[in-house]
């Protein structure tokens, strides 16, 4: 347990650590900082790794249940993506300056959460728990990734004189930029897309019914509908450019909130992912 | 004039702004009911037009998208009748390559350079070809078409649709009719006439644990054929769902039974009845009776109402459990038809009491009862299989690329030059600019800029 707080504790500074030299490194121009904000990144997630296992074979469960938990595995997956992205391709490693403080702040939020396990209880012991919440958690992380890359993509079409001309002149060329915004939209819109068919499924097979307008349902088609208005936009309406963009950094925030925000907000069955006491 | 109308009419349907504007305005729709809480929201009639407006565009948009790929599946299967002809000018980019080269030279420095780019590029007698496979473009028309069929087959499914909660005590058969059910919704073409299975609870385990979780108070179900013979039977809790047909079986709560027996004051049995309690934090002993047994008089006239409870055990730190009681026994109470309390005592099994109205009672048992979940939709294996299309049809949509390049060099007296003919469908991970820029780069060309 000590070896577990300790290690998230080291994970959230190397969190913050990774974000002070993102934002230092595109602010100064000084691009080594920033690809070592990669690596801090990476050792961070190690430890987050670290502390996700040990609780794993504590409580018996994967990160599923309680805010804390879920919070956890979404800062994991946006870190992992991040991370797994940044080392294929360097160029990107500047997109830190958008992903890590999202990653910083959401797990610095859960860490402030009730940390106390939440018990498995028989109505979530089921195969698909796991696929419903690992491409949930699959596809926020894509779309944090579309998010960083989407304001790499402004804050680079905002300056194209000037100093931050050259601060950001290391990025891939906004073509690039936007096309892999787009891409990580794609992926996450599908991992998206199979979360909710296999949520609709588990419901089917656990309450007896696949749908039922909960409002998590709502919201998940909701999230997936913006993606779907995006992907619309931007192959049959020809959109491009900083409103493609926009519309990028202003999806993913819609994603968190239909993630953590709504088990929070309504009385929903899936109320137990937020760690408010309620049972699923 | 008709047939002008009707290809405006499609011209319309199949406008990408106007799918563009449904989608936005479904999810608009969506998040003002979700925030409001107008569960209502979503049946009625506008939202239903909205979705049907949205499964006519999806269905325009897949027919469209199907003869797109029929097209590129085309290209893609003959890409040797792509090669750029000099002749012809049928190119989409050409560049000069050093002289000295050759054209197998140039070919294996194109290979390599596409390779560079990212592309797995193969060479084929005199070109160098780099496209995807035939089925990459088959991704969006499956989607969409899944995505119709999707928003076919629910509401299909409501129709012949039956789901209902249904009350029975252990070793309680009832037949799978709307009389069982408690609670009964059902789609106007639901028809029972063809359905002879009955549904029996044989156990009830009120502690039962599987795979080492527990999982909480468990009955045992078995549906019988018209014969009586077990079609099925098993364990039914959270996540194992008793499945037969199209028939599903799910664990909904749980209570306590009663059996009583009835007799005149001849002492001849007149009913034996089974009398469904519910727990209830606010009833008085922590039990509720579902409903009032109504005794009447040889008019036909309610002349008195029994209720059957079933006082629980308390549990510690208050309350009560909700448990059948350590000792069971029943609370009889009888009212008489203005309310007033006729007869109210406890009975334990096996006892016998003399009634008001006549007669006597004889508590014959205390026990559980399972209420389940029953759902009858032959649409949901149709439906799992569209949606499983569906997923395919986006993950091939999202994940494959649709490209096809082919370039060959033409060799003339002075010079050498590579054509190249490129479709750059669906392809995000590299730009046509990008290619060029690759070959060029490979051949030691000019930039296109400079070129």
């Amino acid at each position: 347990m000590t070896l577990e707080v300790i290690a998230i504790w080291m994970a959230l500074l190397l969190y913050a650590a990774s974000t002070a030299m993102s934002v230092i490194g595109v602010v100064f121009a000084r691009d080594k900082l920033a690809a070592r904000a990669v690596a801090v990144a990476g050792a961070g997630l190690a430890c987050q790794t670290l502390s996700l296992g040990l609780r794993w074979v504590r409580v018996g469960h994967g990160p599923y249940l309680g805010f804390y938990e879920v919070a956890g595995a979404l800062v994991f997956c946006t870190v992992a993506a991040f991370v797994l992205v940044a080392f294929r391709r360097p160029r990107l490693a500047s997109a830190g300056i958008g992903i890590m403080p999202v990653a910083l702040l959401l797990l610095g939020g859960s860490m402030l959460a009730q940390s106390s396990e939440v018990a498995m209880t028989a109505k979530l012991t089921s195969f698909w728990l796991f696929v419903h919440v690992a491409f949930a958690n699959m596809a926020f992380g894509a779309f944090a990734l579309s998010f960083g890359c989407a304001i790499a993509f402004v804050a680079r079409a905002r300056s194209r004189t000037g100093a931050w001309a050259k601060r950001l002149e290391k990025l891939p060329a906004q073509e690039a930029l936007e096309n892999l915004t787009v891409r990580y939209v794609l992926v996450g819109f599908f991992f998206w897309g199979i979360m909710i068919v296999t949520g609709a499924i588990w419901a089917n097979e656990a309450w007896g019914r696949y749908w039922g307008w909960d409002p998590i349902e709502t919201w998940s088609l909701i999230v997936w509908i913006i993606y779907a208005v995006y992907l619309h936009a931007r192959f049959a309406l020809r959109w491009s450019g900083e409103k493609l963009a926009w519309f990028a950094i202003v999806a993913m925030p819609l994603a968190l909130f239909a993630l953590i925000g709504i088990p929070a907000a309504f009385d929903t069955p899936h109320a137990g992912i937020g760690g408010y006491g309620r049972d699923l | 004039m008709t047939a002008g109308f009707l290809k405006r009419c499609t011209g319309l349907l199949a406008s990408p702004r106007l799918a563009t504007l449904l989608l936005a305005a479904f999810g608009a729709w969506a998040a003002l009911a979700s925030i409001v809480g107008a569960q209502h929201a979503f049946t009625s009639p506008p939202f239903l037009v909205l979705v049907s407006m949205l499964a006519v565009s999806t269905g325009v948009c897949a027919w469209q998208r199907t003869r797109v790929a029929v097209r590129r599946a085309g290209m893609l299967k003959r890409v040797r009748e792509l090669l750029p002809d000099a002749g012809e000018a049928q190119w989409d980019f050409a560049i000069e390559c050093d002289p000295s080269l050759d054209t197998a030279a140039v070919l294996d420095i194109a290979e390599a350079a596409l390779a560079r780019a990212g592309l797995a590029a193969r060479r084929d007698g005199t070109c160098v070809c780099a496209a995807s496979p035939a089925w990459s473009v088959w991704g969006s028309p499956v989607f969409h078409w899944a995505l119709v069929a999707a928003i076919v087959v629910i509401p299909l499914g409501g129709l012949v649709r039956s789901s209902g909660q249904m009350g029975l005590a252990v070793g309680q058969t009832a037949p799978d009719q709307p009389s069982s059910y408690g609670v009964l919704d059902q789609g106007p073409l639901r028809d029972w006439g063809d359905v002879t299975r009955q549904i029996r609870v044989d156990e009830f385990d009120v502690n039962c644990s599987a795979g080492g979780v527990d999982r909480g108070p468990t009955p045992t179900v078995s549906v019988l054929d018209a014969d009586g013979e077990v079609i099925a039977s098993q364990l039914v809790y959270p996540n194992k769902t008793l499945k037969t047909g199209s028939l599903a079986v799910y664990p909904a709560d749980y209570g306590l039974a009663t059996t009583v027996e009835l007799t005149d004051a001849s002492g001849t049995e007149t009913k034996r009845v089974r009398q469904l309690v519910d727990f209830s934090g606010s009833a008085e002993g922590g039990t509720a009776p579902m409903s009032a047994l109504v005794l009447e008089d040889a008019n036909g006239e309610t002349e008195y109402r029994m209720l059957v409870s079933v006082p629980l055990d308390p549990a510690e730190g208050g309350g009560y459990l909700a448990r059948l009681p350590e000792a069971p026994r029943a609370r009889i109470k009888v009212e008489n038809a203005s309310g007033g309390t006729a007869f109210d005592e406890e009975v334990r099994p096996g006892e016998t009491v003399a009634l008001p109205v006549g007669g006597t009672l004889r508590l014959l048992d205390v026990g559980y009862y399972a209420r389940l979940q029953l759902v009858d939709d032959p649409s949901i294996p149709v439906l799992y299989l569209v949606l499983a299309l569906a997923v395919v049809g986006l993950g091939v949509t999202t994940l494959a690329e649709q490209m096809l390049l082919v370039a060959s060099p033409v060799e003339t007296a002075e010079r050498i030059r590579l054509l190249a003919r490129l479709r750059l469908w669906r392809t995000l991970s590299v730009s046509r600019a990008e290619i060029e820029a690759e070959l060029r780069a490979g051949l030691q060309a000019p930039s296109a800029e400079e070129a």
